[in-house]
């Protein structure tokens, strides 16, 4: 008997407009609960090497988790999964809201496209009904209207709506997609592939409950009830509540590694125009949340000043606040919501878009390109009118816009001169807004990490520096037992990296958000061990979730591995083992040598070789992945 | 002569009142773990301390009258 989950994929060749049903197995699913997992191993085993990522044989899967649409706080995330278009290698990203919970009460684990359709086309889910519609009248409208117009033709208001806007249409190598305006599968390009297959959208009504589909409902309701009410009586959940992550800025200047300057500098001695005080003041109107989640930490704003920003397409994050602010050069918040607005209205992910024109702005300033390349706007730090219509002009290919929607490793190959120094990004995603100098480890996941650099893979060094936090104690029963310094650059760091990069997998896998589960938030590991068997009838232990997660690296580590990355790929910009030129951290850098010892170390406890980075036949055994060494030829007796 | 005194992150949420920003009148020399004490925030979620901007040492430093304190926790990812 199977619970919690349907087992049904939805399978839609675009080519042919043919869509049909295929039906997992319980052992299967239970190696590979959903999300990242599930969507690596088909991705792995259906996508031929060296495939465009932006042609029609690249295969894009959006995957829901086993826990996705439970109806508890931050079960709500979705994974969408291809090859990525900006690093040519595993592609992923995950995102909130409503459309994975909705996709999940229509009866599908996940949606797996292929081919690209001659016209663009928007596929139309009601529970067991498919059917691939007509989009040509929406290609090149903005997500707003085209959610109303999707809503009008198929006769359901509260149809959920995931689709690509005008960046991602005109192939932004990071355009993202957007379910309900306000969530965002950010990273990793995956919009472009949906624009590439001439997907403009999915949209899906659902009419099942999912507690009717677990193996024992009470418990799960029990669950969200005690989850609901814990919210406001765990401090890290109660700030997110209050504040959401715009509440991280002012700290994170003063810790020294607020990203200015294109990662020259840790402190912005703008800060206290970015800052939480500064936001509620000037942009905040409103508070909203994902399905069925108590946290509420989405932030919505709207303006009506020095720039109009409207309140359709969300808040800006912190991300994007140190992006367009700090990075920058830029204290004026407004202009930071303005540009936030932008890239959610063109449906480009808002931290490449901003480290792209921050790059262009050192290449302005080294006069590397001039105002013939930007179309006269004088392209400073601190110009906050350039940055947003640098937004603008990346959506559009216009000018300087259509070599930077290449993303910074490919502008900067154009450009030549000293530009690939000024391009921050790891296998050619653009660095998220945390500082690897101020938390060495966190280095280690952008530079490991097969999707590139990005900011989710663990929880981050500061919250494990004290052994007497909430942090810490929260990472404990997943087998942390020292506390380390922020800074320290180990072996004992590289471990404390690894088995909280198994429980982040995991959470991405399963369909939690990483706002809710310990140690960076208030769910407690039992409650999570409850929920995966109340849904699922499987009596799980922490090291079994642990190994879903690793085993989903392990696939992703694989897919690279075939697509030809190196050792040479898991590294970091050449700035970050250069000082930091201001701040609490002035003159800190990542000790290059301790780095590769670290990563030694790190390849090692993975059971990796650390040579070639090539998962070893015994670990691949061990995580029952012998089907794929087989599949990518991992040499026996390594 | 006032001491402002900010509450970043969570470390509002062991203010009774959960206030973000406080003053005390004339508070006089303060060492800043006696201030964190009488806060009721634990030393343990504080990761950077500053004083007047500049970051200081939690165990050792001091602040007082006219001096704005400022109190972070370890920022984790998001």
């Amino acid at each position: 008997m199977r619970y919690g989950y349907s087992g049904k994929i939805l399978r839609v060749d675009l080519a042919t407009h043919r869509v049909w049903t295929e039906t997992l197995s319980e052992e299967f699913y239970r190696l590979y609960p959903g999300g990242k997992a599930l969507a690596a191993a088909i991705l792995l085993k259906e996508l031929a090497p060296g495939v465009d990522p932006l042609g029609p044989g690249n295969i894009l899967i959006l995957a829901n988790g086993l826990l996705t649409g439970a109806p508890f706080s931050t079960a709500t995330r979705f994974s969408a999964v291809a090859r990525s278009p900006l690093t040519g290698g595993f592609g992923e990203s995950e995102a909130g809201g409503f459309w994975g919970p909705e996709l999940k009460l229509a009866g599908w684990e996940a949606i797996v496209m292929t081919g690209r359709s001659a016209e663009p086309v928007y596929l139309w889910i009601r529970d067991d009904q498919v059917e691939i519609r007509d989009a040509r009248h929406l290609w090149r409208h903005d997500p707003e209207e085209a959610q109303a117009v999707i809503r009008q033709e198929t006769g359901e208001k509260l149809a959920r709506v995931l689709q690509i806007g005008l960046g991602a249409e005109n192939l932004v190598r990071y355009g993202c997609m957007t379910n309900e305006l306000r969530h965002f599968n950010g990273r990793s390009g995956m919009g472009a592939v949906m624009g590439s297959k001439h997907v403009k959208a999915v949209a899906v009504r659902g009419s099942g409950r999912y507690l009717d589909a677990a193996a024992e409902a009470p418990p799960l309701g029990d669950l969200g009830r005690r989850l609901a009410k814990a919210v406001k009586e765990h401090p890290s959940s109660w700030d997110l509540q209050v504040r959401g992550t715009p509440g991280l800025t002012a700290g994170l200047d003063a810790a020294g590694i607020l990203p200015t300057r294109n990662f020259r500098q840790g402190s912005f001695e703008g800060v206290d125009g970015l800052r939480w005080e500064t936001y509620e003041k000037e942009l905040l109107s409103g508070r909203r949340s994902c399905f069925a989640c108590a946290v509420r930490c989405k932030r919505e704003v709207k303006v009506d000043d020095r720039y109009e920003v409207s309140d359709s397409y969300g808040g800006p994050e912190y991300e994007t606040i140190a992006g367009f602010g700090s990075n920058c050069g830029v204290d004026d918040l407004q202009a930071v919501a303005k540009a936030n607005e932008l890239c959610n209205r063109y449906t480009m992910d808002s931290i490449s878009a901003s480290s792209a024109i921050s790059f262009a702005m050192e290449c302005f300033e080294h006069g590397l390109i001039g105002p013939r390349d930007t179309g006269g706007l004088d392209l400073r730090f601190g110009n906050a009118e350039a940055m947003v219509a640098c937004v603008e002009m990346i959506a559009r290919r216009e000018h300087i816009g259509d070599l930077l929607a290449e993303g910074a490793r490919r502008a900067a190959e154009a450009i030549g001169g000293d530009a690939p120094l000024f391009a921050m990004h790891v296998k050619g995603q653009e660095l998220p807004m945390h500082d690897p100098r101020g938390k060495v480890g966190v280095g280690l996941g952008y530079a490991i990490n097969e999707a590139g650099a990005d900011h989710l893979t663990a929880v981050h060094d500061p919250m494990l520096a004290n052994p007497e936090s909430l942090g810490f104690k929260g990472a404990q029963p997943l087998g942390i037992t020292e506390a380390l310094p922020p800074r320290e650059l180990s072996a004992r760091k590289a471990a404390n990296y690894a088995r909280m990069e198994n429980w982040n997998s995991f959470e991405r896998a399963i369909g939690l958000c990483f706002f809710g589960p310990t140690p960076r938030s208030f769910i407690p590991v039992d409650d999570v061990l409850t929920a995966v068997t109340a849904a699922s009838g499987w009596e799980v232990s922490a090291e079994e979730l642990l190994r879903i997660g690793e085993r989903a690296t392990n696939l992703a580590r694989l897919f690279n591995v075939r697509e030809g990355f190196t050792r040479g790929d898991d590294t970091l910009p050449e700035r970050l083992f250069q000082p930091l030129e201001n701040g609490a951290l002035a003159g800190a850098s990542i000790p290059r040598e301790e780095f590769e010892q670290a990563m030694t170390a790190l390849y090692q406890l993975k059971g990796w070789d650390p040579l070639t980075t090539v998962p070893t036949r015994e670990r691949l055994a061990e995580l029952e992945l012998e089907w794929a060494a087989d599949l990518v030829g991992v040499p026996r007796g390594q | 002569m006032t001491m402002r005194v900010h509450l970043g992150g969570h470390l509002s949420w062991y203010d009774p009142g959960k206030r973000a920003w406080l003053e005390f009148a004339e508070p006089g020399p303060i060492a800043l773990l006696e201030l964190v004490r009488r806060l009721g925030v634990p030393p343990a979620e504080i990761a950077v301390a500053t004083v007047n901007r500049r970051a200081v040492d939690l165990e050792t430093a001091v602040a007082g009258d006219e001096d704005t304190v400022e109190f972070f926790t370890a920022v984790g990812g998001g």
